[in-house]
C-alpha cells in the first residue's frame, strides 16, 4: 500500500471515529449489547479479499477462496461495489469499511454492524461454540497449519489439497444443535464410549495421562470389542467427528485402509472445528439480517444518524437492500422482527384495555375506541423532542437520562445534543419515543386484531388490577414490551424456530408469497400454493438443517465388514442422487473402505407421466427403499423393502404443497 | 499462503476441471455464452454434498406485484436464500452451490485451444488497407529536408569512397622508379594489382621524378621485395585524413516507414432451412455445428460480421436470437438463401474489403434441379474463403435428400468448398475440423 494510500484510510478512519463512537453509545441506550468492534477502513481490492475469506485477513490455502474472490469480482464489477458491510463474529468484532463509500453509507453500516455484534452476542446458538470464539486467532492459526503441511516434503500439496476437497463436501454433516466438543472429547462424550468415559472418570486421571494412555486408537479398539455389528447406538449426525474417530484412509498402492496420517487427523479436525464455528450464522441468517436492518433503520432515521444531507442517499441503499428480489433475507427477517414488536405491543395494549370495566373480548371492538386509543399512545412532547423542552425535564422521570440532564444543563458543549437528542433519554424513554405501533406505518396493526386473538389474550389473563377508563390503561402500558420481547428471540431463536413461530398468515398474505413446485406434466416450476401454511412448510425445508437433507451414520460395522452405513433420514423430498453418489465417493476416502447409503427414492415410469398428462394430473411417484453402495471404484445398487426403510422414513413431515386437483 | 495464491490454484484448479472443448461443443450448454464471451461450464469445482433433489424440493418465491395465481410458471427457480447484496458476514462466500460455474474465455482463447485440439492453423487474411501509419524513420530517400539527412551514412559513404580511392601513392612511385618501366607498363601493373590509380596520376608523378632515379631497380621484382606497402588503412591510421569526399550522390535523407495496415475483416453468414422438415434435433444439430464457427472465426479475426438468413422455398434476414428457433411451414429451396446472400454480401461486404464464409445447413431436401441449376452456379459466382453446407440428417438419408451429396460430387475436393455430415452431436467436431481444415489448406491470398 502507499503511503498516500494509508494516509487517505487514516483521514477517513478519523473521520468516522465519532459515528462509531456515537452509533455504539445509541446502540446501547437502545439496549443493545455488542461486543466491542474494531472498525477498519480498506480499500475496494481488500474489501474484495476479506469478503472472499468470509471476513477474515488469513485462512488456510485453498482454491475455493479463489474461487469466491474470482465470482466477488465479477459481481461487483457488475453491482458497481457499492456500500459493502462486512463484520465477523469474534470477540472483539472486527468490521471492515470500504474506503470509497460515502459517509451515509459509512454511517449505515456501522450502525448494522452494531447490530450484529449484539446478535454475536447475545444469540445463544452462537455461544454452542463456547463462550469467547477467538476467530482470527482460531483461522489464522489453521491456515498456518494447513500451510505447513502443504509445505512438507514428506507429503504432498495436492493430497492435502485434495483432503480438504473431501472434507469439505461433508462441512455441513456436523450436530450443529449441540454444542462444540473436540473428536477426543466426543469420543468420550458420544455414547458408544459412555460406560467407558465413566470408568476412566471415576479414575480420575490427568489430562495428560488419558491422552497419552487411554487415547483415542485405545478407544477405538474398546468400541469396535464391545459394541460389534452396531455402533454408533443411536444415528450418528455429526459426520466429520465419527471419521475422524474411526475413519481410515484408502492406500492406493496396497488397496487397503490405512490408519490417517498425522496431517489427516489434524486437517479434519480443524476443518470440523470451522464448520462447527461458521454454523451458528448459517442457522441464524433471516433473524441476524433482519435485527441488523432493524436497528440499521432505527438509529439511521429513527434517530436521524444520517444527517439531513446523507438521508436521501441512505434511503436509496435501503430499498435497494431490500428490493433485491427472491427471498431476501433482509427483508423477510426485518419484516418478522417488526411483527415480533408490534405484536407484542399490541397484546400489550389488549391485555390493558381488556382490563378496563365492562371491555371484554366479545364486546371489544364496540366499546374501544381504537383511534383514541392510538391518540394516547403517541410519545409523551417531552421524550419526542427533549431538547426542545430541556428545563421541563425531570432527573426523576425513569425515561430521562439524569446524567446527561445535568452536564445539560452545565451546558457541557461535548454533548451536540442537536444532533444526539437521544443522549437525554433512557431506554424506556426512547422505548415510548420510537413506539411501533403509532408508526404512520402500523396504525392499522392494532386494528387488526381479530376476534380469535382477542379471547386467548382474555383467556390467559389474569384478573387482577382493574381499570376505571381506557385512559387509566393505556397510561399504565408498557412502552418496552416491544423491544424486551425482541431481545428474548434474539436470545433464543434460530431461523427455524423464528419462522415457526412468528411466520404468520397474515404476514404471508401481506408479502404475496407463494411456493412453486417442479410439474411433469408442464416440465417446469409452477407456483402451488399461496396459502401461509403451505410457504411456512417450504419455508421450513429451506432452512431446517441448512436446509440440506439429513444424514447420519447407522452403522459403522455395515454387515459386519467395517464397511460405513448412511442412511438419509427421508422426509418426503428425495436426494439428487447424482450428488449423493458425487459425494459418497469422497466419503469412501475418509472411511478407506467401502460405503453405502440407505435412501428413498420417487419412481415415475415414462408411462405414467404420459397418462398424468392426458388426463392433466400429476403423476404419483411410487417410493422404494435403496441402498447405494461405493466400494471404492464401482457403485451398487439394490433395492430395499419397507421393513428396511422404516426407520428412515418419516411419516409426519409432508413438504409437498400441490394442490389435490392439478391445473 | 495468500488469496493470490488461492485465485491461481483455483485457475489451475478451473482449467483442469472445465469441460473438455470438444465434449463442450458436442453436449454441452452453449446457451450460457453470448458471441463475444465463451462459457464452458467447470465440471466439478463445486465440490457435491449432500442435497435435495431440487425439483423434488420446490421453494418459496415472493410476488413482484401481488400474489400469483396457482398454476402460474415461475420460470427459474428462484435460489434458496438469494441475497443480490452478498454481504457475507463471516457467512460462508459462495455458498449458493446450485448454480454453475463457468470458465470463461475470449473468442481468441476459443479459437486458439480448437486450432490446439483440432490440429487446425487457419491465418486469417488481411483485406482492406484502413490505414497507413508512420513507422520507424528507416526507409530513406536521395532528397528530403536538410533535417532528415542521414549524416552518419554519408559520412560512411565518403569514407568508404576514399578508402576505395586512397592508394599506396609511395609504392606506385617506386613502380616508376623500376628501370624500363613507364607509365603505361606501371599502369598496367597497377591494374593487376588492384590500384586505384588512374593513368593521368601515374603520368603526372612519371613528370615529377627525376630522370636519374627513374632506373632505381632493375626490375620490379626487386622493387617489390626491398619496398613494404603499406595499406590504406594502416596509413590513415598514421596520418589521419585530411578530408572525407562528400559526394552528393551519398547523401541519403531519411523518412518514416509506411506500415500498411490491413485489417482482417470477416463476415459470415448462416444460411439455415428453417422449413418443416427441419425438426427439433435438426435444428439443435446446426446450432450446435454454427454456434462454434462463429466463436472461432471471431477469434481469429479482428472484425467480425455476421449474417443470419433463414429459408424455405423464399429466404430472408434474421436476428442472431431468432435464428435458431425458427420453423416455418413452408417448402424448400436452397437457392433462395443464396440469392439473398448474394445481395447482402455484394451490398455490404465488397470482397475487396471483406473474407466471407458462407455456411449454410439444412437436411439436403430441396426443390428438383434446384441444386444443380440454381445453387451451384450461385456457390461459384458468390467470390468467398470458403463455402460450407452442413447436412443434419439424425435419421440417416431420406429419399431426395441429395443436396449435399450434389455439392459434395460437383466440388469434389476443392479447397474453397467444404461439405459435411452431422447425424448426431458427435460427428459436430469433426463437421467443424472439415470445414476449417478445407479453408486452412486454401491459405494462399
Amino acid at each position: 500500500m502507499s503511503t498516500d494510500d494509508r494516509i487517505q484510510k487514516q483521514r477517513i478512519a478519523a473521520g468516522l471515529a465519532e459515528p462509531a463512537r456515537e452509533a455504539r453509545a445509541l446502540a446501547r441506550k437502545l439496549g443493545l449489547e455488542p461486543f466491542e468492534v474494531n472498525y477498519w477502513v480498506v480499500d475496494y481490492e481488500e474489501m474484495n479479499e476479506l469478503i472472499a475469506y468470509g471476513g477474515f485477513q488469513t485462512r488456510y490455502p485453498h482454491w475455493r477462496w479463489g474461487m469466491s474472490y474470482d465470482r466477488q469480482r465479477k459481481q461487483r464489477q457488475f453491482l458497481g461495489g457499492k456500500a459493502f458491510e462486512i463484520v465477523n463474529n469474534d470477540d472483539p468484532s472486527n468490521a471492515f469499511l470500504q474506503a470509497s463509500n460515502d459517509l451515509a453509507d459509512q454511517k449505515a453500516v456501522i450502525t448494522h454492524v452494531e447490530a450484529h455484534a449484539d446478535f454475536f452476542r447475545n444469540n445463544e446458538w452462537f455461544r454452542m461454540f463456547g463462550s469467547s470464539p477467538d476467530a482470527a486467532a482460531m483461522l489464522e492459526r489453521h491456515a498456518e497449519t494447513i500451510d505447513e503441511y502443504m509445505r512438507d516434503p514428506e507429503v504432498s500439496r495436492e493430497d492435502v489439497e485434495e483432503w480438504i476437497d473431501h472434507v469439505l463436501c461433508l462441512e455441513d454433516n456436523i450436530d450443529q444443535h449441540e454444542p462444540f466438543s473436540t473428536t477426543e472429547e466426543w469420543v468420550v462424550e458420544s455414547s458408544t464410549s459412555a460406560d467407558l468415559a465413566e470408568k476412566l472418570e471415576e479414575l480420575d486421571l490427568s489430562e495428560e495421562v488419558r491422552r497419552e494412555v487411554f487415547d483415542q486408537e485405545w478407544l477405538e479398539q474398546m468400541d469396535a470389542d464391545d459394541d460389534g455389528p452396531t455402533f454408533p447406538s443411536e444415528p450418528e449426525k455429526d459426520l466429520l467427528a465419527f471419521l475422524r474417530a474411526h475413519g481410515k484412509a484408502y492406500d492406493e498402492d496396497s488397496g487397503k485402509a490405512v490408519d490417517y496420517e498425522e496431517w489427516q487427523r489434524e486437517v479434519l479436525e480443524l476443518l470440523r472445528r470451522e464448520a462447527y464455528y461458521f454454523a451458528p450464522q448459517k442457522m441464524t441468517k433471516v433473524m441476524n439480517e433482519g435485527w441488523a436492518a432493524y436497528w440499521e433503520s432505527t438509529m439511521m432515521s429513527g434517530e436521524a444518524f444520517a444527517g439531513p444531507d446523507e438521508f436521501v442517499s441512505y434511503a436509496d441503499h435501503m430499498a435497494q437492500v431490500l428490493g433485491s428480489p427472491g427471498l431476501n433475507p433482509y427483508k423477510l427477517g426485518l419484516e418478522l422482527w417488526q411483527y415480533v414488536e408490534n405484536r407484542r405491543n399490541r397484546r400489550e395494549v389488549v391485555e390493558h384495555l381488556l382490563r378496563v370495566e365492562g371491555v371484554t373480548w366479545r364486546n371489544f371492538a364496540d366499546t374501544v375506541d381504537l383511534d383514541a386509543v392510538l391518540d394516547a399512545l403517541e410519545p409523551d412532547p417531552v421524550v419526542d423532542d427533549p431538547v426542545g423542552h430541556l428545563d421541563e425535564l425531570d432527573p426523576a422521570d425513569p425515561r430521562i437520562d439524569a446524567e446527561t440532564l445535568e452536564r445539560a444543563r452545565e451546558g457541557d458543549p461535548d454533548l451536540d445534543l442537536e444532533r444526539y437528542p437521544w443522549k437525554l433519554l433512557t431506554t424506556q424513554g426512547l422505548a415510548e419515543r420510537h413506539y411501533s405501533l403509532v408508526l404512520a406505518q402500523n396504525r392499522g396493526f392494532l386494528k387488526r386484531i381479530g376476534q380469535a386473538e382477542l379471547e386467548r389474550i382474555s383467556r390467559y389473563l389474569f384478573d387482577t388490577t382493574r381499570y376505571a377508563s381506557v385512559e387509566q390503561a393505556v397510561s399504565d402500558v408498557d412502552r418496552t414490551a416491544g423491544w424486551d420481547r425482541m431481545l428474548e428471540v434474539r436470545e433464543s431463536h434460530n431461523d427455524v424456530t423464528f419462522l415457526d413461530e412468528f411466520l404468520t398468515d397474515e404476514f404471508v398474505d401481506e408479502n404475496d408469497y407463494f411456493t412453486y413446485e417442479y410439474t411433469h406434466t408442464t416440465r417446469d416450476f409452477r407456483v402451488t400454493s399461496t396459502d401461509a401454511e403451505d410457504v411456512k412448510k417450504k419455508l421450513m425445508l429451506q432452512f431446517t438443517n441448512f436446509g440440506k437433507p439429513t444424514v447420519a451414520v447407522v452403522d459403522g460395522n455395515f454387515r459386519n465388514r467395517n464397511e460405513l452405513l448412511l442412511a438419509h433420514h427421508y422426509n418426503g423430498v428425495q436426494l439428487d442422487l447424482n450428488q449423493a453418489k458425487k459425494t459418497l465417493e469422497r466419503v469412501f476416502e475418509l472411511w478407506g473402505r467401502p460405503v453405502a447409503l440407505k435412501t428413498v427414492v420417487k419412481e415415475l415410469d415414462e408411462h405414467e407421466i404420459e397418462v398424468a398428462r392426458r388426463r392433466d394430473r400429476e403423476p404419483e411417484p411410487t417410493e422404494r427403499g435403496k441402498l447405494i453402495r461405493f466400494d471404492g471404484e464401482s457403485f451398487e445398487e439394490e433395492s430395499l423393502g419397507d421393513e428396511e426403510i422404516a426407520d428412515i422414513m418419516a411419516s409426519d413431515v409432508d413438504y409437498d404443497t400441490k394442490p389435490d386437483d392439478w391445473l | 499462503m495468500g488469496l493470490r495464491d488461492d485465485l491461481d490454484r483455483f485457475r489451475e484448479v478451473g482449467e483442469a476441471k472445465r469441460q473438455d472443448l470438444s465434449e463442450f461443443i458436442q453436449y454441452g450448454d452453449l446457451g450460457q455464452s453470448r458471441p463475444d464471451e465463451v462459457r464452458i461450464p467447470i465440471k466439478i469445482v463445486d465440490l457435491p454434498e449432500f442435497v435435495y433433489d431440487p425439483r423434488d424440493k420446490g421453494g418459496v418465491g415472493q410476488g413482484g406485484d401481488g400474489t400469483p395465481d396457482v398454476g402460474d410458471p415461475v420460470g427459474r427457480p428462484q435460489p434458496g436464500s438469494g441475497d443480490g447484496d452478498e454481504d457475507g458476514d463471516g457467512d460462508e462466500p459462495g455458498e449458493e452451490g446450485a448454480e454453475h460455474e463457468y470458465y470463461e474465455m475470449d473468442p481468441e482463447e476459443f479459437a486458439q485451444e480448437l486450432d490446439e485440439e483440432l490440429g487446425l492453423d487457419l491465418e486469417p487474411k488481411g483485406k482492406k488497407v484502413v490505414e497507413e501509419t508512420e513507422g520507424d524513420f528507416t526507409d530513406i530517400t536521395r532528397t528530403g529536408p536538410a533535417s532528415t539527412l542521414d549524416f552518419e551514412r554519408l559520412f560512411k559513404e565518403g569514407l568508404k569512397r576514399k578508402l576505395a580511392m586512397a592508394f599506396d601513392e609511395d609504392y606506385v612511385r617506386e613502380a616508376l622508379r623500376v628501370d624500363g618501366w613507364g607509365p603505361a607498363t606501371v599502369f598496367e601493373w597497377a591494374r593487376e594489382k588492384h590500384l586505384p590509380v588512374s593513368r593521368a596520376w601515374i603520368d603526372d608523378a612519371y613528370e615529377s621524378i627525376p630522370a636519374d632515379e627513374r632506373s632505381r631497380w632493375d626490375s620490379i621484382e626487386e622493387m617489390e621485395a626491398n619496398v613494404d606497402r603499406e595499406t590504406t588503412a594502416a596509413r590513415i591510421r598514421r596520418e589521419g585524413i585530411d578530408e572525407i569526399p562528400f559526394r552528393r550522390e551519398d547523401e541519403r535523407y531519411r523518412y518514416p516507414e509506411i506500415v500498411e495496415e490491413r485489417e482482417k475483416n470477416v463476415v459470415v453468414v448462416n444460411i439455415r432451412d428453417v422449413s418443416g422438415s427441419m425438426r427439433q434435433s435438426k435444428r439443435e444439430l446446426v446450432e450446435r455445428t454454427f454456434t462454434p464457427l462463429d466463436w472461432y472465426l471471431t477469434g481469429k479475426y479482428d472484425n467480425a460480421e455476421f449474417v443470419y438468413i433463414a429459408h424455405d422455398a423464399e429466404a430472408w434476414e434474421v436476428d442472431r436470437e431468432e435464428f435458431f428457433g425458427i420453423r416455418s411451414g413452408g417448402g424448400t429451396r436452397i437457392s433462395s438463401a443464396y440469392e439473398l446472400a448474394a445481395e447482402v454480401l455484394a451490398e455490404r461486404y465488397p470482397w475487396s474489403e471483406w473474407n466471407r464464409y458462407v455456411f449454410a445447413a439444412g437436411d439436403s431436401e430441396n426443390s428438383s434441379n434446384d441444386t444443380e441449376k440454381q445453387v451451384i452456379p450461385l456457390m461459384e459466382e458468390i467470390p468467398a474463403n470458403l463455402h460450407a453446407y452442413v447436412e443434419t440428417q439424425p435419421s440417416g438419408n431420406a429419399i431426395n435428400a441429395t443436396h449435399a451429396q450434389e455439392v459434395d460430387d460437383h466440388f469434389g475436393d476443392s479447397d474453397e468448398v467444404a461439405v459435411a455430415y452431422v447425424q448426431r452431436p458427435e460427428d459436430v467436431v469433426d463437421a467443424i475440423y472439415t470445414i476449417l481444415s478445407t479453408e486452412a489448406e486454401s491459405a494462399s491470398p
